[in-house]
């Protein structure tokens, strides 16, 4: 016996009409797929909101390219003409500036929140890695960036990006200022605006992939026996953008009324700055094991991030069930957060030639 | 689980611990005093709140092996001045201890002068050599931006609210 299927309901509204003819052509009702509840939450959205702080970066980004002079010469004189002379120039560059500092409490946010909801449990320990990997996209990001507006600060950054380059010795050849026929300044340029870039909308790619394949991890806190409540991702979708809106209003309040500063043209061979606050956790390490400490420190952070699935293994993704982790992570948060104010507070010290 | 967390420690600690061990600085009184005294100067034009980096640029240039291009005796009374904490003398010291005024940043220092020339009035401060402080972008855009911040971020909100 063979059933007829019911042909599907013809769309009435011109709206309706409108959706049809896009659906038909780009699947969109594909993207209707059901989520739980508790995707809807702030918490939840972190992700999201780091990947439209992203598009924001790349949109402000392209506006500054416009003007930037990216030569030793020429850098720091165009980011002045940014902030002085260019219609809404000091506006953009204040937007570019928090909504770097936005991605990167955002990306870290959203971290926290994957490992405390134990989030990267089977099967999801490869989408925890490639997040390591954004996070590690995104710190680069913001160094290259703090490099390219070229004042003393961006000039020590170098200086230090430089000596790391020799620690590594044959395999930090890209970092020497003799490679390549362009200075290190332009070639940090083409990696911050492009190479980064790919690479981040590439890895975020496979990560979004790797989401939508296992689904949203289930919440750690709920005990009901029956299944939890669905709603379409669109839904999801249309939170992120309304709390996208607040992310812009409150970035667009930052970049009117606290622009960045902008320091005195670099000199080379003096140490009179420190590194802005997401970097500053490893100038007391700095302080201790000379500049080669920024290397190990980082290297730590991340060999332990990636190991987080390895060690943290077993089913349990209730944190109060996981305590000595939740107690590993606090120490380790606690302790940068204590060397960032710890560094605050400490007079500026030379790191280049203590080894 | 407690021995997952103490290989945690383990890597951390055997990461940290394989930082090399600081060393001295070294070489300083090969740099010469000409170079010292142009970074004293930019320190001291761009930052006077930093008097002793500059300070112990202005040493360094002292205890130099090649004081090429630089009248010593003017950069000792620049110490001097340092030392009672008039940066505004000190700078104006150092100036004319090389004869020349920052000008452009140091970025490649030319080979100095044998023998400085004497400036008769202080050097003007380029921009360049000025901070920009952090302050609001002001004018009419700024009202018109913090507007519409403040409409993005009710909407926002509302939205959020009716959606979930």
């Amino acid at each position: 016996m063979t059933t007829v299927e019911a042909p599907p309901e013809a769309p009435r509204t011109r709206r309706q009409r409108l959706f049809a003819a896009l659906d038909e052509r780009l699947g969109l009702s594909g993207l209707q797929y059901p989520v739980p509840e508790h995707a809807n939450k702030l918490a939840y959205s972190l992700g999201g909101l780091t990947l439209i702080t992203f598009i924001l970066m790349v949109v402000t980004g392209v506006y500054l390219t416009q003007f930037y002079n990216p030569t030793v010469g020429g850098a720091h004189s165009s980011v002045r003409s940014i902030i002085t002379s260019v219609s809404f120039g000091k506006f953009v560059r204040g937007f570019h500036y928090w909504g770097a500092m936005a991605m990167i409490v955002l990306i870290g946010l959203h971290l926290l929140r994957v490992f405390v909801s134990g989030s990267f449990k089977r099967p999801r320990e490869f989408n925890w890695v490639l997040g390591v990997v954004l996070a590690g996209i995104t710190a680069t990001l913001f160094f290259t960036g703090t490099v390219l507006k070229w004042d003393q600060e961006s000039l020590e950054a170098l200086e230090h990006n430089i000596e790391l380059g020799k620690i590594l010795g044959k395999f930090g050849f890209w970092f020497s200022p003799s490679f390549g026929g362009v200075s290190i300044l332009t070639r940090l340029y083409v990696v911050h605006i492009a190479v980064l870039p790919l690479l981040f909308v590439l890895v975020v790619a496979a990560h979004m992939l790797l989401v939508k394949r296992h689904g949203m991890a289930p919440s750690p806190f709920r005990k009901e026996p029956e299944p939890e409540p669905t709603r379409p991702f669109t839904k999801h979708l249309a939170e992120l953008g309304a709390l996208s809106l607040v992310l812009v209003g409150v970035l667009t309040i930052l970049a009117v009324l606290a622009p960045p500063p902008h320091g005195p043209a670099p000199v080379a061979g003096i140490e009179v700055t420190k590194p802005p606050w997401p970097m500053l956790w490893v100038y007391p390490v700095e302080d201790w094991v000379g500049v080669g400490g920024i290397l190990w420190a980082t290297v730590a952070i991340f060999l332990v991030l990636f190991l987080v699935p390895l060690v943290d293994r077993g089913p349990e993704r209730d944190p109060r069930k996981r305590l000595p982790m939740m107690i590993a992570a606090g120490v380790v948060v606690l302790t940068i957060i204590a060397f960032i104010i710890y560094a605050a507070v400490q007079p500026v010290a030379s790191h280049i030639g203590m080894g | 689980m407690v021995k997952a967390v103490a290989t945690f420690g383990v890597i951390a600690w055997i990461l940290l611990g394989a930082a090399p061990a600081a060393s001295a600085h070294m070489g300083e009184e090969n740099v010469p005093a000409f170079t010292d005294i142009q970074e004293g100067i930019a320190i001291l034009a761009g930052q006077p709140d930093l008097m002793d980096n500059a300070m112990d640029k202005v040493h360094d240039a002292l205890d130099s092996n090649d004081q090429n291009g630089v009248d010593v005796a003017l950069v000792r009374q620049a110490y001097a001045a340092l030392r009672r904490g008039d940066g505004a003398n000190a700078l104006l010291l150092l100036e004319q201890s090389v004869g020349a005024c920052p000008g452009a940043p140091v970025l490649n220092p030319q080979p100095p002068p044998r023998s400085p020339e004497p400036l008769t009035s202080p050097c003007p401060h380029p921009q360049h050599l000025q901070g920009l402080s952090r302050s609001a972008v002001g004018g009419g855009q700024e009202t018109v931006f913090l507007v519409l911040a403040g409409v993005m971020i009710v909407v926002g909100l509302m939205l959020a609210r009716r959606i979930r």
